[in-house]
């Protein structure tokens, strides 16, 4: 049988790819996929669109201002449309959160399986690693705009003047979100090829987050030059972020775009020296 | 063509040796068989040749590469020890997407899979998912993995252990038939199946590689094997002994004789094969004299006398 030899960028592509189907084309991606359209039908039915009916309101700036402070959440009620403000807030943190449970099992049952073995015969490791990454982003990416079309409608709804505010306001906040879970994720596929189960990557997480976070507040106590450290952990920059909207957001894309390169790189260095 | 070349491979698990210093090399060709006690090193040593593992020292070559060479992918394939497939996703859809890594556009890959898993007659399992097959149709299933886009070398970690004797068998026969184009190389515990698929037989023992044997000089040997139906064995010891030719005739279990013959190196292959007909003529002459009926005569040794008498 005549046929080309594997590549390491098309093979990459078509992990991506077969990932993104695995997701949602079997039971356990279409049962994530539900819990997710719950969560977020929730969200969108009614915070989101509550929250922004408030946010509309004259006398609603002066109580945020007073309760989180003047410069806090000042810039929420510069968003042209009020429900992808309030999505912002939500998906900023939700969003990471998600890439943390998706993400979790990229390898660690099928190494637990030795079903990578079936495939580093086939395959380099470096296309099994990016291919997985890819195809985590592209399930994410699907998500993220999946619900960017919702808030969309939602606002088109309450008022159809809207429609290129909320395009262009929700390509940027799409945009945004995607950089964002970029050092999730990434982490996640180096925690993963650590990890056993889906469960210990997840626990694993949860640990490196808490000790790195604690360690990082106690070394800012010794120098100023130390808390910069903070910078290091995935989502250092949301605080941040969650009082930005538009073009401004993308000011901070070059802390998850450095800290992605950095987990994957060191995710190269571990699949590459792992015994499978 | 040398297929598999080792130079002074050693593998260490923290203070145990798992394989100490293998030389080895081995063209391509007729089946190949690894054979040795649990614990001796045979999946050790296939993992080592997949790439799996890294060694702790020494060297491997492939086909001329390194394990885990990009120019390697798709040319090896294996059926890996205790290695599943995801049981998330059905058969064929695992097996498509190994086609396509080993670079086939997605039509050719789906036929191939579908082929693949008719050589090992589960072509009507491809759309279930892995955990509704029994164990041996999951082995099967992961043998027509390991024969996607017919690789040069197919290394099958015990094929057969746990298949039902007819599976077994036409496992054995997919093996053979498929020799002529690759080159196996399998580990096994089944002798008497590696007698019949393989030319040449490594014996792997506390890591280290004891023995090399091949078949082949083991059927040109001088030996013969007897099983008898039913015979009187002490007369039949004294009775054979006596034949011209013999050196030395010993009793093994179940009513197996082994006869060692006289090896003249000066005569030619032709006179050789003359002498060894006529002395199989007075054998079968001393059986008929005492009505003693033989199940089966064989040249040379059964793997397991050559490998541990």
């Amino acid at each position: 049988m005549t046929h080309n030899p594997p590549n390491t960028f098309n093979n990459m592509f078509i992990i991506a790819v077969f990932e993104l189907r695995k997701f949602f084309f079997n039971t356990r991606g279409i049962i994530a996929l539900i819990a997710f359209a719950l969560v977020w039908g929730v969200l969108l039915i009614y915070p989101i669109q509550g929250a922004s009916a408030m946010l509309m309101q004259p006398n609603i700036k002066d109580l945020i201002d007073g309760l989180f402070g003047v410069n806090t959440l000042n810039v929420l009620f510069e968003w042209p449309v009020a429900e992808m403000a309030v999505f912002w807030c939500f998906a900023l943190y939700l969003f990471p959160m998600f890439s943390i449970l998706i993400a979790a099992d990229q390898f660690s049952s099928d190494k637990t399986r030795g079903t990578l073995r079936f495939f580093s015969i086939r395959t380099s490791r470096d296309s099994l690693l990016f291919g997985r990454f890819l195809g985590q982003i592209l399930i994410q990416g699907l998500l993220i705009l999946l619900t960017i079309i919702a808030t969309i409608a939602l606002a088109l709804y309450r008022d159809s003047q809207l429609f290129l505010q909320a395009i262009s306001s929700g390509a940027l906040v799409g945009l945004n979100l995607l950089i964002v879970i970029l050092p999730f994720t990434a982490l996640m596929t180096l925690l993963s090829l650590y990890a056993r189960t889906a469960r210990q990557a997840m626990v694993l997480a949860t640990i490196l987050w808490t000790l790195v976070s604690l360690a990082i507040l106690l070394l800012s106590h010794q120098s100023s030059l130390l808390a910069e450290l903070q910078w290091l952990l995935p989502g250092a920059q949301l605080s941040n972020m969650i009082n930005t909207n538009g073009l401004n957001s993308l000011a901070f894309a070059h802390i998850p775009l450095l800290q992605t390169v950095a987990a994957l790189l060191l995710g190269r260095v571990y699949i590459q020296r792992s015994q499978l | 063509m040398i297929l598999i070349q080792c130079q002074g491979l050693s593998k260490n698990y923290g203070s145990k040796k798992a394989l100490n210093n293998i030389n080895l090399t081995l063209e391509a060709g007729a089946p190949i068989a690894l054979v040795g006690p649990n614990g001796a090193g045979k999946t050790t040593l296939f993992s080592l040749l997949c790439g799996y593992l890294t060694p702790s020292a020494g060297t491997i070559t492939l086909l001329g590469e390194a394990p885990n060479s990009p120019k390697l992918l798709g040319q090896i394939a294996a059926l890996p020890q205790d290695a599943a497939l995801d049981p998330n996703l059905t058969i064929i859809s695992q097996l498509t997407l190994f086609g396509r890594l080993q670079g086939m556009d997605s039509k050719q890959a789906a036929q191939e899979a579908m082929r693949v898993l008719s050589l090992v007659d589960l072509a009507d399992v491809a759309q279930q998912k892995p955990p509704s097959l029994s164990h041996g149709m999951s082995k099967r299933v992961a043998i027509a993995q390991a024969l996607i886009g017919s690789p040069k070398l197919v290394l099958l970690d015990e094929p057969t252990a746990g298949l039902d004797p007819a599976n077994a068998k036409k496992v054995r026969e997919l093996v053979k038939a498929l020799s002529t184009t690759t080159t196996f190389m399998i580990s096994s515990h089944n002798l008497d199946e590696l007698e019949k698929l393989c030319d040449q037989v490594l014996y792997l023992d506390k890591g280290e590689l004891s023995q090399s044997v091949s078949m082949r000089a083991n059927t040109d040997s001088d030996y013969l094997t007897l099983t008898m139906q039913h015979c009187d064995s002490d007369k039949l010891l004294q009775e054979v002994a006596k034949l011209s030719g013999v050196i030395n005739v010993s009793a093994k279990q179940s009513n197996s004789f082994v006869i060692q013959l006289a090896n003249d190196e000066d005569k030619t292959t032709e006179q050789s094969a003359t002498d060894n007909y006529q002395f199989e003529m007075k054998l079968l002459s001393l059986f008929n004299h005492h009505h003693w009926q033989y199940k089966m005569l064989m040249k040379g040794r059964t793997l397991e006398e050559t490998l541990f008498s």
